[in-house]
């Protein structure tokens, strides 16, 4: 109805995504409730080009005569664009396609009793508080679904559902002027993965929290992490960090036309890149893969009606290919491989990253680590920053240990370290094997205006790195 | 453009879900918002959208322990379900033993903040504007930005009988030049009504900025006296409040100002202080538990005063909310969402007149936090960065890494501009700070543009 209506108001081309979101979210902090909360967003965004200028408007009002007033607005607003002298866009083709897609699930997280979710959170903040020292123990639950209708003027009609579980429990410890934090299975509310609540089962969140809890703790009373250029070890938690900031973001090709400079920023990279960069050491090889079960960049269609693909983005360091949407790619000659989505109903597509993945070599982390003579270990992201053009990067973790003829042994608080983009990445000279990959989760990507959260995946293994610098102050 | 639901129509949905039975309390936050943004690249209209919601965000109180529920259905039979989801989750949940209860009614303080023009402005006229801003854009560079024209209207009402209601437009143009040889030039202004945003002159200001910092020279990184326009402000002062200024990491000893109440932590030229009735700002005159946004002065003369609270961390203090409080639930606690810092006496001509040799930055990119308790922060300089010696700017920089205590910093603050902005910063809501001259400012990195 809502492309129809776009269309007879004078659209070239039109479509529309009706959707509804859902969430159900837990917070307990010491064994006290700290939050516990539901949400339902429902909408319609139509999305038209007219004379070759893009328009779209979106309304959670869902009556007739109010979605085809906002389809008459998106053909405003795209008229209105016009004002402005500028080349048309063009789309690259695809096939319109009729169809249905469901991400990977076990059991519907939304039907677990809350009494269990509760329980479980409960338990895991009591065994960290055990621990003697430990300030604050948290822990965390987040389930996303997110349903969606698309349709397009050139006859695609694609329904598609996701559901999304995460987890996660963090201990702080306060003292002394110093607050240290441990999390578990990773930071800012865990490990979130396309699955049901049997991923949450599979997360071990009761039995790493007395852990946890110590690491906080033994924190406190650790020296501060050392200045100086060593080798640096980083856990699968960190590289995962390290791939979305510094590869995810710069491959970005409306980042590289110039699309989001005033805002978040370009890219260090050119169009003419492709093939002939070398981007990282030839033991680096990343895969954009939306196609991958469990990622939270996974789907069957993008917010276009592409089909989601696995693309090479770095062949044994060489960068190969950006992640593109139909515009972009018409703009340099290729074709969409399906990277554009919307924060829900209510957004515009902008170009996100789907799986973003490091592919796996070979070796365990305590191999990497045993095979390491002078170097640091460092875990678990804590804070980031990249410049516009994702060349200088600072980025800390943590907690860091020193490894001294291949063996852990002192314990660091406050590590950081920081680099140049493709000379990081050209120092790596081990990349863990498929043992020690995981498929993360990152639910909290921020682009575009207004601000839109994308739900991305990584995977990655832990890597070395050489001659890096650590402990900026 | 959607109109004004209004006080009533906020209250008729509020009270099917406030007569939920069998509850000890219920709240409703209603958020009805709208508005349109006009973005630009590549000197074309590239992006221009609008979109209108209205969400419910219902919290229930049952035997000491709360359940939200939210939803975008805004009617009578949307609220009653929200409530009695909210009224589920309460029941399973733990009894907070800092639950201090709804906000009771309170006399809320009118502000004037919602210009109709504002917030029905239409995509011709924003796309008027950016057309006239790149009009300044100089030959052989591209304009990009963004103008944002929306409103929003905030309703809340409980059982404690307090109902409240506010609108309030904003609007905000928005420019990064890029072109020449490796120039970029940025500029911007935020307020409540269109009628405050000069696009000509946004577009002169960054055009002017981009043409001066075309072939930037490699510097040393190193520890240098800086002249931070308000933009570059807007970002110290932003995370300040993240890190410091916030009542519950105050009382955990989470806060950089934990235990220095009465004590020196900045020049005795830096006072702050946030007050949301003061017309020079955005945003309602209660916050989302109902309560008056009250002045609250956090920094006078360099010495730190008072954290701000909402009615949790009021509880556990044992004092009153000062009108700070974020959508339940809100594990970050309070928040201080209208900051000031107060004016000095000097231009920014002023403070460049007396640098030796110093850096004058436009603004910064992507900080984050280092370490919360020292207040340290890193992050980059971006679209003009300048040197300056002997008491003139000579030419651009490449853009620099910080890593830099705020606190250290604002100790360190020589002069303080005699014009205070509006000016946000990428994570934060915008802050009216003024330019600073700060004597020791540690840039740890370089990139290579």
């Amino acid at each position: 109805m809502v492309v129809e209506a776009a269309v007879r108001a004078g659209a070239d081309y039109a479509d529309a995504r009706m959707g509804t979101d859902e969430t159900e979210s837990l917070t307990v902090r010491n064994q006290e409730m700290e939050g516990i909360d539901r949400s339902t967003s429902t909408g319609v965004g139509v999305r038209v080009l007219v004379r070759g200028r893009w328009g779209f408007a979106a309304t959670s009002r869902l009556d007739e005569a109010e979605v085809e007033r906002t389809a008459e607005l998106a053909v405003e607003i795209a008229r209105a664009a016009s004002r402005q002298p500028g080349v048309p866009v063009e789309l690259s083709p695809v096939e319109p396609v009729v169809a249905s897609w469901r991400g990977t699930m076990g059991e519907d997280p939304f039907t677990v009793p809350l009494e269990e979710k509760v329980a479980l959170l409960m338990e895991a903040t009591r065994r960290m508080q055990t621990v003697k020292g430990v300030t604050f123990a948290e822990g965390g639950l987040d389930l996303f679904r997110r349903s969606t209708w698309f349709a397009s003027s050139d006859g695609a009609a694609i329904d598609q559902v996701v559901v999304h579980s995460g987890g996660g429990i963090e201990a702080t410890a306060v003292g002394d002027g110093e607050v240290q934090r441990r999390s578990y299975p990773n930071s800012f509310r865990g490990h979130v993965k396309a699955a049901g609540w049997e991923h949450i089962r599979t997360l071990g969140l009761i039995e790493e929290a007395e852990r946890t809890g110590r690491e906080a703790v033994e924190l406190l009373s650790a020296p501060e992490c050392p200045s100086e250029v060593t080798t640096l070890v980083l856990d699968s938690g960190q590289v995962e960090l390290q791939v979305h900031e510094s590869i995810g973001h710069p491959i970005e090709l409306d980042r590289v036309l110039g699309m989001e400079e005033a805002y978040a920023g370009s890219s260090f990279l050119k169009p003419e890149d492709r093939g002939s960069l070398r981007y990282a050491s030839p033991l680096v090889s990343i895969t954009a893969d939306a196609t991958l079960p469990g990622g939270l960049g996974s789907f069957g269609y993008d917010d276009e009606g592409v089909p989601a693909q696995r693309v090479p983005i770095i062949e044994d360091g060489i960068f190969q290919n950006f992640l593109t949407s139909r515009e972009t790619a018409a703009a340099v000659g290729q074709t969409s491989n399906g990277t554009s989505r919307a924060d829900g109903w209510s957004h515009l597509p902008l170009i996100r990253m789907t799986n973003i993945s490091i592919e796996p070599r070979e070796g365990s982390l305590a191999e990497i680590i045993g095979d390491t003579k002078d170097g640091v270990f460092m875990a678990t992201n804590q804070s980031w920053s990249i410049d516009d053009k994702r060349i200088n990067f600072q980025f800390g973790c943590e907690i860091a240990w020193r490894i001294k003829d291949g063996k852990l042994t002192q314990l660091y608080r406050n590590p950081n370290y920081t680099g140049i983009t493709p000379e990081f990445w050209g120092s790596c000279d081990a990349v863990g094997g498929r043992e020690e990959w995981t498929l993360w989760g990152t639910p909290n990507c921020g682009k575009g205006q207004p601000g839109q959260v994308g739900r991305v995946g990584h995977g990655t293994s832990p890597a070395r790195f050489r001659g890096v610098q650590i402990g900026v102050r | 453009m959607p109109g004004l639901i209004g006080a009533d129509g906020f209250a008729k949905v509020a009270s099917a879900a406030l007569d939920l039975s069998g509850v000890d309390g219920v709240e409703v936050l209603s958020i009805h918002e709208w508005g349109g943004i006009t973005r630009f690249a590549n000197s074309e209209i590239h992006q221009s959208t609008f979109r209108e919601d209205t969400a419910l965000r219902v919290r229930v109180v049952s035997r000491g322990r709360t359940g939200v529920a939210s939803s975008n259905d805004f009617s009578e039979r949307g609220a009653r379900q929200a409530a009695r989801s909210a009224k589920e989750m309460a029941d399973v949940a733990a009894p907070d033993p800092l639950f201090p209860g709804l906000a009771p009614k309170a006399d809320i303080p009118s502000v004037d903040r919602f210009f109709a023009a504002t917030a029905d402005a239409t995509p011709a006229s924003r796309a008027d504007s950016v057309a006239a801003l790149i009009g300044r854009c100089p030959e052989g560079f591209v304009a990009a930005g963004a103008f944002e024209t929306a409103a929003v209207e905030l309703g809340l009402a409980n059982t404690e009988g307090l109902s409240c209601w506010s609108p309030s437009s904003m609007a905000s143009l928005t420019t990064v030049m890029t072109g020449g040889e490796h120039g970029s030039g940025f500029a911007e202004t935020f307020a409540g009504s269109a009628d405050e945003i000069d696009a000509p002159a946004i577009g002169r200001r960054a055009a002017d900025k981009a043409v001066a910092s075309q072939r930037p020279v490699a510097l040393d990184p190193g520890t240098y006296p800086v002249v931070l326009e308000p933009a570059a402000v807007a970002t110290l002062a932003g995370f300040l409040a993240y890190v410091g200024f916030g009542g519950r990491a105050y009382l955990e000893d989470r806060s950089c100002f934990s235990g220095k109440q009465g004590a020196q932590v900045a020049a005795p030229s830096i006072s702050m202080w946030d007050d949301a009735t003061d017309p020079r700002t955005l945003g309602a005159p209660f916050d989302f538990e109902g309560v008056p946004r009250q002045r609250v002065q956090l920094i006078e003369d360099g010495v730190f005063l008072d954290a701000v609270y909402d009615m949790r961390t009021a509880k556990q203090a044992g004092r009153t909310s000062t009108g700070h409080g974020l959508p339940s639930p809100n594990p970050e606690g309070p928040f201080p969402l209208n900051l000031f810092m107060a004016e000095g006496e000097s231009t920014v001509e002023e403070m460049i007149g007396v640098t030796d040799r110093g850096l004058l930055v436009t603004r910064f990119h992507y900080s984050n936090i280092v370490n919360p308790v020292e207040s340290s922060i890193t992050g980059m300089t971006r679209d003009g960065t300048f040197l300056i010696e002997h008491g003139e700017v000579v030419g651009p920089v490449m853009n620099f890494r910080f890593t830099q205590s705020i606190l250290d910093a604002l100790s360190n603050v020589s002069l303080v501009g005699n014009q205070a902005e509006l000016a946000s910063e990428f994570f934060f809501s915008a802050s009216r700070v003024p330019a600073l001259k700060v004597e020791a400012f540690h840039f740890s990195g370089r990139s290579d543009h």
